[in-house]
């Protein structure tokens, strides 16, 4: 197996397994805290994911960052552009994601430190009650 | 030229964000209840006047669908909204129930504290939903779900010093989290595959090569821009869409994740109850039959058959059946022991996804044009009568709750005698969502049970019939326990009638018989007319020539 293959299936398999502990996280552990630090483990290792979908090992060389650097040689940096970089439209998708992860993290954050004031507890095994 | 007529396509969502996002700012300098009222009116009047102009656009000026591009990036490289003729229904349907939900909110939180926040979520809601059915970009569709995520749970948590209010934020707002989450994963895998998340360009490349000898221009105007698929398309295909139905079926409340709803309506202000019934879960049926049908619909790759003649799209089309089914079952037999008014309705809004479900899993590999027709059609317009009347029965609900202060139907006996229009509306619209004959609901589940006796699902043809008649008890409870007993005797004089609610009864009751004279009259022909060729080869090819067209356009 070569070097960037194996690189690629370590770290596959240890996002799935990533996803997994998140997982177990968000429905198994009864802290509302815990939760969310599973969600915000999920997202980022959704985020993760993306990044590497767009990462490409070129032929020849090091991957570069999905910067034209020169621009006064306009085609021969297109042609090593296309070669080296990797792919940037992830990276722009996972930008979006961030930001409303960290719109969805705040407001449930705001609605734990609620449900605190109200219950006295983040545990949601112990006020299971008022549920029909 | 003709990208001129197309700015009402892109500017509703962002028009009614930038106003939502305006209403904090206003709120420093004006203190007023009166101006935000007057406000969000003004707002959802402007996106109904421009959810019409976009469904005379694309059905009467040109009879196609019309794609925009935001800031003239091209479609697969940048987002593409594109408007057919289902999204131009739903955007209407959306734009006047939004409308109707603003008048009614406008009598039900005058002197609510708060009222500007309320209404900053609720244009934002009116934007995301728009926003989903015009997309033609699945990742704009993940944006666009979660701002609908977001603010639908923030209106839940509206009343966030109630300890069940709060509860049931957090239900519905970490696994819906979850769900979202899982969504992106979906896209993430099939930009993975197909190097593009712009809809019609993935509804080409899931159905290479044969769509190549037919509509070349199409075949080579996106090979140019996003290459062709790559690995094992059929297996990303199907991991995508598992991550993408757990998602849909979470914001649908379709029976694994249904457990949310019944918290989250009731709690919910009544207005609000009604938008998220009436329309928040359709946007997941609507999700789910673009995927469907519109981009891994039938002729794509995962459309053939491997062993025991079942294709993929047929196993998740089954799946997509048999959770209808249970939902529609299991909505109506958990709604006839509920005893609060708002979640007996809650429950229904269950059985009611469940159904829509049903039809869209009703096509399956080699169904013919006439199924697929069928299918969407009775789809389409069962999320429209479903939409009206709930949206007339949850603000009904309202009235009752207002005028005693209770959401229990055994407190509330006998008070419907004491308001004569709220009670004819309740009538009204129970025997709407039941399906009683002269009312538009009687001809959207007809429509179903033509469906799915026409793919052959003569069992879940049934479980419908089964689902209507045992949702049939919860429903006449809800009568006999608010109207048929005498008058409470505490309440005579008290109570009575205001002329907003009344006047919006009248109007939603109005439109839920017109809607029933018209189908009488050839309405179903001619919503078939509009929606009917989603999903089948013309209206695909229609929904990608749309983009070239429009590349064409602005060339």
């Amino acid at each position: 197996m070569e070097l960037p293959t194996l690189v690629a299936s370590v770290i596959v398999v240890s996002l799935y397994v990533n996803l997994g502990i998140a997982l177990y996280g968000i429905f198994a552990r009864p802290s509302l805290v815990k939760k969310l630090l599973a969600i915000t483990i999920l997202s980022d290792t959704a985020n993760a994911f993306a990044v590497l979908v767009g990462y490409r090992w070129p032929r020849t060389g090091t991957p570069q960052p999905p910067v034209l650097m020169n621009t006064t040689n306009y085609n021969e940096s297109i042609k090593y552009y296309i070669e080296h970089a990797v792919d940037p439209l992830p990276q722009a998708l996972v930008l979006t994601a961030i930001v409303i992860g960290l719109a969805v993290t705040l407001f449930i954050a705001f609605v734990i430190i609620q449900y605190y004031r109200l219950y006295g507890t983040v545990n949601v095994r112990k006020t299971a009650t008022s549920s029909r | 030229m003709m990208h001129e007529n197309l700015i009402p396509i892109g500017i509703i969502p962002l028009l009614l964000t930038i106003a939502a996002f305006i209403i904090p700012l206003l709120s420093i300098v004006i203190k007023k209840k009166l101006f935000y009222h007057v406000y969000a009116l003004i707002f959802s009047i402007v996106a109904l006047i421009y959810t019409v102009l976009n469904y005379y656009i694309v059905n009467i000026l040109y009879g196609k669908p019309i794609a925009y591009f935001f800031g003239g990036w091209i479609a697969p490289i940048g987002i593409a909204y594109v408007v057919d003729g289902l999204g131009s229904v739903l955007g209407l349907l959306i734009g006047v129930d939004m409308l109707f939900i603003v008048v009614y909110s406008v009598w039900y939180m005058w002197n609510e504290e708060g009222v500007e926040w309320y209404y900053a979520l609720l244009l934002l809601l009116e934007a995301s939903m728009i926003g989903i059915v015009y997309t033609g970009d699945m990742f704009n569709l993940f944006v666009m779900i979660e701002l609908l995520a977001i603010s639908a749970y923030g209106l839940v948590a509206f009343y966030r010093n109630k300890k069940e209010a709060i509860e049931a934020t957090i239900k519905y707002s970490l696994i819906g989290a979850t769900a979202t989450t899982m969504f992106f994963l979906s896209i993430v895998f099939l930009y993975g595959t197909y190097g593009t998340v712009n809809m019609a360009d993935l509804a080409v490349k899931a159905r290479l090569p044969w769509i190549c000898e037919t509509f070349n221009e199409a075949c080579r105007f996106f090979s140019a821009y996003s290459g062709v698929s790559y690995g094992n398309p059929m297996l990303a295909t199907a991991i995508a869409i598992v991550f993408a139905l757990w998602a849909f079926t979470f914001k649908a409340a379709i029976f694994p994740n249904h457990f949310w709803l019944p918290d989250a309506h009731p709690e919910a202000p009544t207005p609000v109850s009604a938008a998220l019934s009436g329309l928040v879960v359709k946007m997941g049926a609507y999700s789910t039959l673009r995927v469907l049908y519109t981009v891994f619909g039938l002729g794509s790759l995962i459309d053939i058959p491997t062993g025991a003649g079942l294709s993929l799209r047929d196993v998740i089309a089954y799946i997509v059946l048999i959770l209808g089914a249970v939902s529609a079952i299991a909505g109506s037999l958990v709604m006839i022991i509920q005893n609060d008014i708002k979640r007996i309705l809650a429950y229904s809004t269950i059985a009611h996804l469940g159904l829509i479900f049903m039809g869209i899993g009703a096509v399956m590999h080699g169904s013919s044009k006439a199924v697929v027709t069928a299918a969407v059609t009775a789809v389409v317009f069962h999320i429209i009568n479903h939409s009206f009347g709930k949206t007339l029965a949850f603000m009904v609900s309202g009235v009752y709750i207002k005028a005693v202060g209770t959401r229990d139907i055994l407190e509330l006996r006998g008070v419907g005698r004491l308001l004569p229009v709220t009670s004819t509306a309740l009538v009204i619209s129970l025997l709407h969502l039941l399906g009683v004959p002269p009312l538009g609901g009687f001809f959207s589940k007809l429509l179903l049970y033509n469906a799915l006796m026409m793919s052959g699902q003569i069992i879940f043809a049934i479980i419908l019939v089964l689902s209507a008649a045992i949702s049939m008890l919860g429903y006449m409870r809800v009568v006999i326990n608010i109207i048929v007993p005498p008058r409470p005797s505490k309440y005579i004089g008290v109570i009575r009638e205001h002329i907003v609610p009344s006047t919006l009864f009248a109007v939603l009751i109005a439109t839920i018989i017109g809607i029933g004279i018209l189908s009488m009259v050839g309405g179903v022909v001619y919503l078939e007319s509009i929606v009917g060729s989603t999903g089948w080869i013309d209206g695909i090819r229609e929904y990608i020539n749309s983009i070239l067209s429009f590349y064409a356009s602005v060339k």
